[in-house]
């Protein structure tokens, strides 16, 4: 299970509402225990797709770098990765699927209309080829 | 030695650690010296097939060996490896 704390939570959904109509991105720092995870930092993050926003992300692989230096530097885990749905279910898709690894939780928040609707957690297999739903709290 | 740091998931599998040093002198000899060392992060890095898994990105510093040499990248001493998945996604 993943459980964010309202204000990394807070910070997420004004990232999702800001990008809106345009997909966002950006990871969840915290710690984990045997229990989940716990969020405790949000950090946005640049989409860096190259073409139409509204259906796709992409991290930056520098800014990833300079993510888990700061979250080094903090004393802080990168323990997921978060992007929005805009105007669509918060579902983990097919190019979610393929393109996610299994070393981190997935959440996926659904913006209806520019504003927060809902939202789910995903854990993605090693092969990518299936994803579980993870209990997610916030 | 060179130094690998260990993303967050994977410390589990190095004893907790969030860095390790091995000895080698190309990027692909260190990640061996890694995964023969502690074998559990074999396959979060390897398919099957001992290939680098589609997702893995490994960096020499600040760059992708992808651009580099890949595994045969030279490595100093003072060099550090970064293990980074890449990750995008859509509908
Ligand atoms: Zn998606």
């Amino acid at each position: 299970m993943i459980r964010i704390e309202p204000t990394a939570w807070a910070a997420m959904v004004a990232h999702a509402r800001e990008a809106y109509p345009r997909e966002c991105c950006g990871a969840m720092l915290g710690s984990e225990n045997a229990n989940g995870r716990l969020v405790t930092v949000t950090r946005p993050m640049r989409n860096a797709f190259e073409g139409a926003q509204e259906d796709t992300y992409q991290l930056d692989p520098a800014e990833q770098l300079a993510v888990e230096k700061e979250a080094r530097a903090q004393g802080l885990s990168v323990v997921g990765i978060f992007h929005s749905h805009p105007d669509c279910d918060a579902y983990f898709s097919k190019r979610d699927l393929q393109n996610s690894c299994p070393w981190y939780s997935f959440v996926v928040l659904s913006i209806q209309k520019g504003e927060f609707h809902h939202a789910n957690s995903f854990l993605p297999n090693f092969d990518q080829t299936a994803a579980e739903q993870e209990q997610l709290e916030y | 030695m060179p130094k690998i740091l260990i993303p967050t998931p994977l410390r589990q599998f190095v004893d907790k650690q969030d860095a390790v040093t091995v000895a080698g002198a190309t990027v692909g000899e260190l990640l061996q010296a890694l995964t023969n060392q502690h074998a559990d992060l074999r396959k979060h890095l390897y398919n099957d097939e001992g290939k680098l898994r589609s997702f893995v990105n490994v960096y020499l510093n600040d760059e992708d060996i992808r651009y580099l040499d890949k595994d045969a990248t030279a490595v100093k001493d003072s060099d550090t490896i970064s293990i980074v998945p890449s990750i995008a996604g859509g509908r």
